[in-house]
Parts: C-alpha cells; structure tokens; sequence
C-alpha cells in the first residue's frame, strides 16, 4: 500500500503591486547610475583636442607623450598622425579643461628632448622619462584655436614674457651663434635666438631677448659686439689674451656697453647691429649715420688686382666709403668697344662729407655732381707699398676734360675715372724690388764667405794654437812645483824627522837607563876598585861584592825591570794617549797648512827654510844620537870592570870557599853584566823594543 | 519502500507535504515557518529567486565590462609604467612564451567567468520550461558553477599576492589596477547570483513534466 501524502495546497504567496518586484533590483539599478555617473563625470571633465603639427614626431607616442606648462602636466598626447600629403606630424592633445581655454592663437608649442649644446645640456630628464611637448601661452583668454603649427626649437620669447624684445644684424665680419648669451660685466643678460640669414641675403639676423629687470641697461645709443672665441694680442705691455667666459669662449656670446649718455628708450623691435669688436663698435657709434650711403659706379679700365670689397674710399685721404663689389662689364655701345671693364660699386657715407643740414643720399649725390663737373675723378691708388693693396681714392684733377656724374635708369650713377696712381705706385714697388733684386748679394756672400774663411786661417794659425799649448805648459810648471823634489821631500824630511825624534826620544828613556847604570856600575866599579885595592879585606869585599852582586841580581834587575815596565807602560800610555792619536789629526793639519802655504813656497824660498829647519832637528837628533852611543862604551867599561873583577878574583884562587863564593857572585855578576849587554844590544837593535815591550 | 529509488515519478519534498531546511537539510511539515533544528527561515519554494538571481547576474555583467577595459596591473619598474589588462596580460605571456600561465589566466579570468554567466542565465531562462534538457543534467551545472565559481577569484588572489610582495619602493612596485576591483565584484555577484538559484525548482518543473505526461 503506497503511503500517498495528502495534496498540499500550494498558496500563492505572491504579493500584488511594487511588492512583487524583490529589492533585490535595488542594486543593478544602483550600480547603473553610479556607471552612468562615473562616465558622465569623466566626459564632463574631458578637455578639448587640439591638433599640433610638427615636422617630426621624434618620440612621441599616443597616450604616452605629455604636455606641459611650466613642467606641469596639462595634457596628453591621443593621437599621432599625418596631415594631408604626409607633409607633418599632427598631433592631437587633449587638453586638461581647466587649462584648455588659456590655450588660445598665441601659445606655441615645442618639443623637448634633451639637448647638448655649448651653453649646455637641456632636457636631460627626457632622457629617461621620454620627450614631452612643451606649451606656453599667456595668461589671458584670447581667441580660441585648435590647430596650431609646432616649433622645432623652444622659442626664444614666450608668449606672456616680459623683456626688451629686440632684433639684431651682423656686420660685414660679424657673425652670430644661436641661443648665444648676451652679456654685461660678465652677466648675462639675455639671450639671443636662432640666426637666420635675411632675406638679401647679405647679413643675419636674430631676435634677442633683454630681460626685463636689465632692460635699462639697453638705450639707442648702446652698441653690441660679440666675444665669442678670444683674442690674442700681442704688444709691448707682452702677450694679452682676453675672452669673457668660458660659455662664450665656446659657444660664442654678445655684449654691449653703452659708450655715451643720452640714449633714447628703446622699444620693442629695434633693430642693433652686432659688432665683431668692441673697437668697431664703439667707433661706429661716432661714425656711422642713420641716412643710407650714397652707392656709385666706378667703371676702370685698367689692372686692378689687389681692390678687395671692403677697400676704402678716400677723398683726400679721409675715408668715406668702401667698395661693395668688385665685377666685370662689358657693354660695348656705352664704351665703343667689347673689352672687359672692371665696375665697382663704392658705398659712400654721405656723413663723411661733414654736409651742413641733412646729410642724405640724395644730397650727396647733388654734391658728387657739382664737384665731378668741377674735376672730381675717381682713381686706383696703392693703399700699402708692400701689401700690393689697392684703394679708390677721389681725387681734384685740374684741366680734367669735361665729364659729368651720369644716371641712366636704375643703373647706379658713375663716377668718371682719371689715370690711376697704381701703376705709378707699381712701378715704385717693382723698382724696389727690382733694386733689392740687383743688390750684389752674391757678392756680399763670396765676401762673407771669405771672411770666414780668413777667420777660419786666423783659427787654425800655429800661434794661435801654441796658445793652449802655453797654458798648458804653464799649468805642468805649476804642477812641478807642486810634484818637484823639494816639496815632495818635504814629507819624506819631515817622515826622516819624526823617526829621529821618534829615536831621540828612545835614546832619552835609554840614557836615562844607562845613567842609572852607569852610576850602579860606577859604584860597582868603585866596590871593585875597592876590592882591588884592599885584597886583605877580601870577605868584606867578597860580602861587599855579594850585596853588590844581590843587590845587582835583585834590587837593580827588579828596579830595571820596574822602570822598563813603568816605561813601557809611559809609553804604552803615551801611544794610547789622546794627544798621540790626535797626533795623525794634527799632522794632517799641519799637512794642510803646509799645502795652503806651498802657493808661497815659491817666493818665500819657505822649502830651504823647512829643509834648514830639518835639518837642523836632524843635527840635533844626530847629537842625541851621539849621546846615546855612550851606552857602548858605558857597556865597554862595565866590561872592563868586570875583567879586571874576574882578574881581581882569579887571584884568590886559594882560598876554595871564597873563591867558589867570589866565582858564583862574579859569575852572577858576569851573567848580570851579560844581560845586562844582551838587554843594550837588543836595544841597540831595535830600539823600538822599549816602546813595544819586547 | 516504494518511493525510493523511483525513476519514473520524482516527488518532491513540497508534493510530499514537506519542507527542506536549506540549511541544515532537516525537513520539516509544510507551512513550518522556521526550522526548529537551525532557526532558518522556512520556505518551501523562493518565489523571488529567479528575481534575484537576474538582479544580480545583471550587476556581475556590468562589473565585467570594465573588469576587461581597465588594466588589471600596474607594474612599475624604475621609469617605465606597465599597464595591462586581463586579456592584455594574458597575450603578452603568451609571447614571452609562457602559455601554460596565459591558459592558466585566460581559463579563470575569461572562460570560466563567462561560462558561469551563460550557466546561469541557462538554468534561470529553463527552470521553468517543462522538459528539455534532463533536470539532473541542470542540477549537475548548477553544481559545478556553483563549486567552480570561487576558483574565478583566483585572478584577483594573484594581484593580491604580488602587490604586496613587489613593492620595492622605486625599483620597481605592482599595485592593483581599477579591473581587479571590478573583477572581484563580478565574481561576487555571480556567485550570489548562482546561490541565489533555487535549485529545487528545477524538480517541479521535473514534477510538472512527470505530472503532465503521468496523468497524459
């Protein structure tokens, strides 16, 4: 039996009306409008596209690339594309809205990328970060624009910048670097923009930008000149070299200065020429006119090389013009015939021709024609001797025939020319070359040559010659008197005299023994003449002897030897002693002196008075010596003594003990006399034994 | 017992007189208003989930959109700044050569998105349509969009994870664009929008089916 569950009612719990729908809706419906109103906000919030063409889109990308005012970001670059034609890059910014309705006709737009140039590097953090697009533009609200034309280079003027806006143009040799500083006592100033050449092609221009706070420091009478590179000038103060700084020294730079007072305001839009140097340029401030120069023709025939445009124009002398151009004409129904003319084209200063009232064009070219009928020509003439330059200088010719200043149509008018000093000036020249060329100069050559040679002779004669040889001589006469015998035995006599005194003093000590012996032996002598003369008292004299003998074998030999000892050690001591080691020293010394004295041993005969001197220290160590040589015969005596005291003594052979006694004691005594003789001979041999103890 | 494992006639829990606490799954006698075991509100069918459930499909739609136009990343590395979106992302590792990571975020971030989309507004447009399409086939859907769903959360766990570890302050930093807020908002409501499926409707259209062909 299957359990049916009893069928349920089903209510129909569905609620009628707004109920019915779950709130559950609430939230899509909620995050429509908070979608609709996020995307209506952001769309609100979009600024205007403006589209800027460059010639180049280096590195900008859509959606990347920023625009900046002032380094702030108020723009993004959407999209990159070509114009028509492919001629430019346009690129479409869109703009932040708060800044989008200052971007009016008047803002500009560059591109920034970094940059080296000489007065520095520039946009270096685009390095990293990309190039962006710089915008400027004033801070009013002009006339609304969405195209504009994008510049390559950051302009030199911003819209909104303040400054003196002004233009300037080269001179003839002037010249000018983009983006150049201007300088005043080293600071800058403001700068000046990209040069660009003028439409005549015959100078550049620029515009320049003068700060606003030294505006003033600019009025009509101010002149500028560059000071790019540096000069070097060499003068009689010496060498002198001068450039302004080093951004300068580079990448080139103008300054100026204002020379006079009295200058009126300058506005913006004047014009200022740059001159190459600060001369020019202040010498222009006194010369130059306002009025345009007067341009003539001057039509020669002849040779002109060496007229350069730039020559000067004389009149007198006084310069008032130069020569513009240099060509050649030929016409043949002005001049009659097809030769090539040479036309130059003179600019002349009107002011130069110191004219009372205005000085113009026009009235100068009245006056050019009044004095042409009155014989004013235009002729060549050297502006050097040497350079070979020429000049055109107008001259008064007297009897000149009839011409007049002549303007046909536009052609310039022309001055009618007279015979030219060139040739004259030419000839001049070649005459001094021509004389410098005839100048015997091979002649004076062959003569200085011969002079030479004669000299050369002169040179190489023997007398000449001979002189070194003198010299010479005379400096071996020096020398041998310096090496010559005399002066050389000098040490040799003085080494003899030292030995000597060396030997005198040894037979000092000697004599001074020999005395002591002497005198023992003399008493010895006396005792044995005693013992002669008395034999009877033979054992007094055998006692006496004995003493004798004892005190010979003891007491004399102990005080010998003491004495020996004691003169050994005195003259070990004297050896030690510092005196004698000074000794050397001193004898080096004296070796000196005699060395400085032996410049005037010549003189003085100072090498007789030395060897005099010598030798009369050697006669007196001779003498010494022959006092020494006593000791001999003192020895010779004692000898003697002792053969008589051996004879003395053989006569008392009988009696055995006093003989063997008296024969001991001679014997002794003999022994001691033996020694004694050994000890003289010994000295006698080497004297310097007393010295060295042996 | 007889009505087990009976293939022919679906019962449902409401033909039999009963209500199923959906969260708990104890049942209850109809017209029980509150389950006694949990406490949960008692309904035997939820007349305005079909309502909600479009509500919220429609919400998770338009997160979508932007979720796909706005970058997802940021990454920033010393100057340059990388945005990329999903889709954007995807391709370029791609190139780099990396297609196992590109499939990896292309399944979560698109495919399976949009699966859940189409599944959902699937099973809401045939919940009520007798027959078609085998209601355990839909209630397999319903399941695995129901179970797949978290997994689309996966996308915004990467942006998650990698913004708070590269943050290397200047070298290099990874922050979270717009479209990972956007992301997880879509994932949120389509997963509300899934649950708020009730799934049992699909056994009364089963029921009705059943019904209509027992009795035919």
């Amino acid at each position: 039996m299957v359990e049916t569950p009893p069928k349920v009612e089903i209510e129909k719990t569905r609620k009628r009306g707004f109920s019915a729908i779950a709130l559950v809706w609430i939230i899509p419906v909620l995050a429509l409008v908070v979608a609709l109103g996020v995307a209506w906000q952001s769309y609100s919030a979009r600024g205007p596209v403006i589209v800027v063409t460059f010639t180049d889109g280096s590195g900008i990308a859509a959606g990347e690339t920023k625009l900046k005012y002032r380094d702030i970001e108020v723009g993004e670059v959407e999209e990159v594309g070509f114009s028509q034609g492919l001629g430019e890059v346009e690129v479409h910014i869109r703009l932040k809205k708060n800044i989008a309705a200052y971007v009016d006709e008047s803002s500009v737009f560059w591109i920034i990328q970094p940059e080296v140039t000489a007065q520095g590097i520039s946009g270096l953090s685009t390095v990293l970060s990309g190039v962006y697009i710089e915008g400027s533009w004033d801070n009013e609200i002009g006339t609304a624009a969405t195209r504009f034309k994008g510049s390559d280079v950051a302009p030199l003027i911003k819209p909104g910048d303040s400054g003196l806006q002004i233009a300037f143009r080269t001179t003839t040799n002037g010249s000018l670097t983009d983006n150049a500083p201007i300088m005043f006592r080293g600071i800058q100033v403001g700068q000046i923009g990209r040069a660009q050449i003028a439409r005549s092609g015959a100078f550049a221009i620029t515009e320049g930008l003068i700060y606003e706070e030294h505006r003033h420091l600019v009025n009509s009478s101010t002149r500028f000149w560059e000071t790019s590179g540096f000069t070097v000038s060499i003068g009689p103060t010496g060498a002198d070299i001068d450039f302004t700084s080093l951004a300068t020294l580079v990448g080139g730079g103008i300054t100026f200065d204002t020379f006079v007072s009295g200058g009126d305001d300058v506005r913006d839009g004047e014009v200022f020429e740059v001159f190459e140097e600060k001369e020019a340029a202040r010498n222009s401030l006194f010369t130059t006119s306002e009025v345009d120069p007067l341009r003539l023709s001057i039509i020669f025939d002849e040779n002109v090389s060496g007229l350069t445009v730039g020559a000067p124009v004389e009149l007198s002398g006084f310069r008032v013009g130069s020569v513009e151009s240099l060509s050649g004409i030929v016409d043949f129904n002005q001049f009659g015939d097809s030769r090539v003319r040479l036309n130059v084209i003179v600019s002349i200063q009107p002011a130069r021709f110191g004219m009372t009232g205005d000085a113009s064009a026009e009235t100068a070219l009245k006056l050019m024609q009044d004095r042409v009928v009155n014989g004013l020509r235009a002729r060549l003439a050297s502006a050097g001797l040497l350079t070979g330059g020429l000049k055109v200088e107008l001259v008064e010719v007297e009897d000149a025939p009839l011409a007049r200043l002549t303007q046909s149509g536009f052609d310039l008018p022309i001055i009618p020319t007279t015979k030219s000093e060139t040739s004259d000036a030419a000839a001049t020249v070649d005459g001094v070359f021509t004389r410098i060329n005839n100048l015997p100069i091979e002649e004076l050559l062959n003569s200085a040559i011969n002079v030479m040679n004669s000299a050369e002779t002169l040179m190489s004669n023997g007398d000449l010659q001979k002189v070194p040889g003198d010299v010479s001589t005379l400096l071996s006469d020096i020398s041998s008197i310096v090496t010559s015998e005399d002066v050389k035995n000098i040490p040799v006599a003085l080494n003899a005299t030292l030995t000597r005194v060396e030997g005198l003093v040894a037979e000092l000590e000697r004599q001074r023994i020999a005395e002591v012996l002497g005198k023992t032996l003399t008493s010895a002598s006396e005792a044995a003449d005693a013992v002669t003369s008395s034999v009877a008292g033979v054992p007094e004299l055998v006692a006496n002897i004995q003493t004798v003998a004892a005190k010979a074998a003891t007491m004399e030999f102990d005080v010998l030897i003491k004495e020996l000892t004691s003169l050994t050690s005195s003259a070990e001591a004297l050896v030690s002693s510092p005196e004698t080691a000074q000794l050397p020293v001193a004898l080096a010394g004296a070796l000196d002196q005699l060395n400085a004295t032996l410049k005037e041993l010549r003189e003085g005969g100072a090498v007789q008075n030395v060897n005099q001197t010598l030798a009369s220290a050697r006669t007196a160590a001779d003498s010494i010596a022959v006092s020494a040589r006593d000791l001999p015969q003192v020895i010779a005596r004692l000898n003697g003594l002792f053969a008589q005291a051996g004879q003395t003594i053989e006569g008392f052979n009988q009696g055995e003990e006093l003989s063997r006694s008296a024969q001991s004691a001679l014997r002794d005594i003999q022994q001691a006399a033996k020694a004694l003789e050994k000890l003289a001979r010994t000295i006698e041999r080497n004297p310097n034994s007393l010295l060295l103890g042996r | 017992m007889e009505l087990v494992g009976t293939s022919q006639k679906t019962v449902t829990a409401r033909a039999a007189g009963l209500v199923a606490c959906t969260r708990c799954a104890r049942a209850w006698p109809l017209k029980t208003e509150v389950c006694g075991r949990c406490g949960a509100k008692l309904v035997s069918r939820d007349v305005h989930s079909l309502q909600r459930v479009w509500a919220l499909w429609l919400v998770g739609m338009m997160c979508y959109v932007p979720a796909n136009v706005y970058p997802m990343l940021r990454t920033k590395q010393l100057f340059q700044v990388d945005e990329s979106t999903i889709i954007s992302g995807a391709v370029e590792l791609a190139q780099h050569g990396a297609f196992g990571i590109a499939t990896i975020i292309l399944v979560a971030s698109v495919v399976i998105p949009l699966g859940k989309f189409w599944a959902i507004a699937f099973l809401a447009l045939s919940v009520r349509e007798k027959g078609g399409y085998a209601s355990r086939h839909r209630l397999l859907m319903y399941e695995v969009v129901e179970y797949i769903g978290r997994w689309s959360m996966i996308d915004i766990f990467v942006v998650a994870i990698l913004s708070a570890l590269v943050q290397l302050q200047g070298l290099a930093s990874i922050t979270p664009g717009p479209a990972a807020f956007f992301f997880a908002l879509s994932v949120i409501f389509t997963m509300l929008s899934a649950q708020s499926i009730d799934p049992r409707m699909i056994w009364d259209a089963q029921a009705g089916t059943d019904e209509a062909s027992g009795n035919g």
